[in-house]
């Protein structure tokens, strides 16, 4: 069977993706602020205070923390497709929490960066950095050579789910597939807002992050609670936003139908016994077969297997 | 090691609740004080207020996510010990063999002989009536059973080395007893490249059969490694009694054999 399609839907997708960097990289602007109240119209002695503005983080860390980016997807497909470490994935995990979540407060963040690549493409006044633009492409691109990398060990919003993950239970196939659909939903919704012009738009993505508030330790009371509630239920099915709810990770499913490599069931040494498949809290084991588009990266069906630990561990 | 993640898991759970309790508490206090039109000093204290409850409130929030993740370390511990070593494809294979009365070894009924007499009248008692005696012992019994081939010495010409002979050479003899439903797997070429063996290996797991034996211990399911059921484009195809299943996976075949409960 050729691989022939394959590569072109990659080249296809890679100049897409450069064709939207060019685009919403056009002009850089200045926002208008004269049009706030001066203090003679105000009048009755009003004095404008001097104005505070927080300094934009250096450029430099900006680049760093798209460097830590790449560097982070580089070393998870290592840990998983090379050594097939779940212990190492982990240890890779609880980083990317501590730096991408807690101390970066959720901000280097494909997923809402979808947001700001599609306003950056519709709205002619609106461009968007080349960090920005690094950090919602990056990981599609990992995606279409070796599948779900980011979701695995970086994403800090996968992290936290993937660290509360207790005693799940196997979603069943069709109801699975069928809440699988509502990310593609969200992900049309967010679009939808995000097109819209400049007063009535709206970041859906961001604003519905329901982990976010806790990254800061701060946030809307009915957002901490819903967070708190993904996260219990996160404890039993495994990463429920990730599987039913994250846009991004629909991106993610279609540029994995691309890919490839990816988390492979070792097909030579297979003993059938279905202990990955039992392990895989995700639902992406089919047939004693990795779904990949499905897959996310967490390497359990390694761990889980009697013939991988003899080779690493 | 046990006890130390159960109380660790206990502990860390309770002061997740109070945790959060305490949040919910200070979001409750604060959110009752309206922050209306104040003269500049009252607005002053209900800042410092603000900024009092926010420290406060973010202090309490680490130690909730190190409570919370104390907890789910001990509670992971806790669930691991509880892990089951068999696998988990099938189910409950562990189970199995109490299904049908109880005993692992259920004792065979003793066997009523006057058919074989009845049959002996019936057919003869020549050499020549030996393969159609031993098809309605095989019919009646569903095998040969040691006590009526015994008797059909007894009563007829038939030696025992002739039919020892016959039935060890004819495969639709047998020797042993089955089980309630006979699964026959097709291995013929189709099915065998599509996996039969995985199939019947998957089974042999199922039902907890052991090597060298076909049927497993509770006599509910003899498994039988035929050559060709007729069906290739299914393959691989497996028969349980009347019913046909085609296009098996290990789990499929499991799932087959339930429409005989």
């Amino acid at each position: 069977m050729s691989r022939l399609p394959q590569v072109i839907g990659r080249a296809c997708v890679i100049l897409a993706l450069l064709a939207q960097t060019a685009l919403a990289q056009a002009i850089p602007y200045q926002r208008p602020v004269d049009t706030a109240p001066q203090a003679d119209s105000i009048g009755g002695g009003y004095k404008v205070p001097a104005v505070q503005k927080p300094l934009p983080r250096d450029y430099w860390l900006q680049v760093l923390d798209v460097v830590a980016l790449a560097a982070a997807m580089g070393i998870s497909v290592w840990l998983v497709l090379k050594r097939r470490s779940r212990k190492w994935l982990t240890a890779l995990t609880i980083g990317s929490l501590a730096y991408f979540g807690f101390y970066r407060e959720g901000c280097i963040c494909p997923i809402g960066s979808l947001q700001n690549v599609v306003v950056a493409l519709a709205d002619p006044k609106y461009s968007i950095p080349m960090v920005v633009t690094a950090t919602f492409v990056l990981p599609l691109v990992v995606a279409l050579y070796f599948g779900r990398a980011f979701c695995g060990g970086v994403c800090a919003l996968g992290a936290i789910q993937e660290l509360v993950v207790l005693k799940p239970v196997q979603v069943p196939r069709r109801l699975d597939r069928a809440l699988g659909l509502l990310k593609y939903v969200y992900l049309g919704l967010a679009i939808l807002f995000a097109v819209k012009p400049a007063l009535a738009r709206d970041f859906l993505i961001c604003r519905f992050d329901p982990f976010v508030g806790f990254f800061r330790r701060t946030g809307a009371p009915h957002m901490l609670i819903l967070g708190g509630a993904f996260l219990v239920v996160g404890m039993f099915v495994g990463r429920p936003y990730c599987r039913y709810l994250c846009p991004y990770g629909g991106l993610l499913a279609w540029c994995t139908r691309l890919a490839r490599r990816g988390v492979t069931i070792t097909p030579n040494k297979e003993l059938d016994c279905g202990l990955c498949a039992g392990a895989c809290p995700y639902g992406a084991i089919e047939r004693m077969r990795a779904v990949r588009r499905n897959c996310l990266y967490c390497a359990r069906c390694y761990a889980y297997c009697p013939r991988e630990r003899g080779v690493a561990s | 090691m046990r006890s130390i993640a159960r109380t660790g898991s206990l502990i860390a759970g309770s002061l997740v609740v109070l945790l959060v309790a305490i949040l919910l508490m200070d979001y409750a206090l604060a959110s009752r004080q309206p922050f209306a039109s104040r003269p500049a000093a009252e607005q002053k204290r209900v800042t410092a207020a603000r900024l009092a409850r926010k420290a406060r409130d973010n202090a309490v929030a680490w130690a909730l996510i190190a409570a919370a993740a104390a907890f789910l370390t001990f509670a992971k511990e806790l669930v691991k010990q509880e892990k089951p070593s068999m696998p988990v494809g099938c189910g409950r294979s562990a189970t199995r063999g109490s299904r049908a009365d109880g005993g692992v070894h259920p004792t065979l009924p003793e066997l009523d002989l006057a058919f074989v007499e009845q049959m002996v009248a019936k057919i003869g008692r020549g050499k020549e009536a030996g393969i159609p005696l031993l098809q309605a012992i095989q019919n009646h019994y569903r095998y040969l059973p040691d006590e009526a081939l015994r008797r059909v010495c007894e009563l007829t010409e038939i030696t025992p080395a002739e039919i020892a002979g016959t039935s060890s050479f004819y495969g639709q003899f047998r020797r042993s007893p089955v089980g309630e439903h006979i699964v026959r797997v097709c291995h013929g070429t189709a099915c065998h490249v599509s996996g039969a063996r995985q199939i019947t290996e998957e089974l042999r797991r199922y039902l907890a059969i052991p090597d060298g034996e076909d049927t497993d211990a509770a006599r509910m399911f003899t498994l039988d490694e035929v050559a060709c059921l007729g069906c290739c484009s299914l393959a691989p195809v497996l028969m349980v009694d009347g019913h046909t299943a085609g296009k098996l996976t290990p789990a499929t075949a499991c799932e087959a054999l339930k429409v005989t409960a």
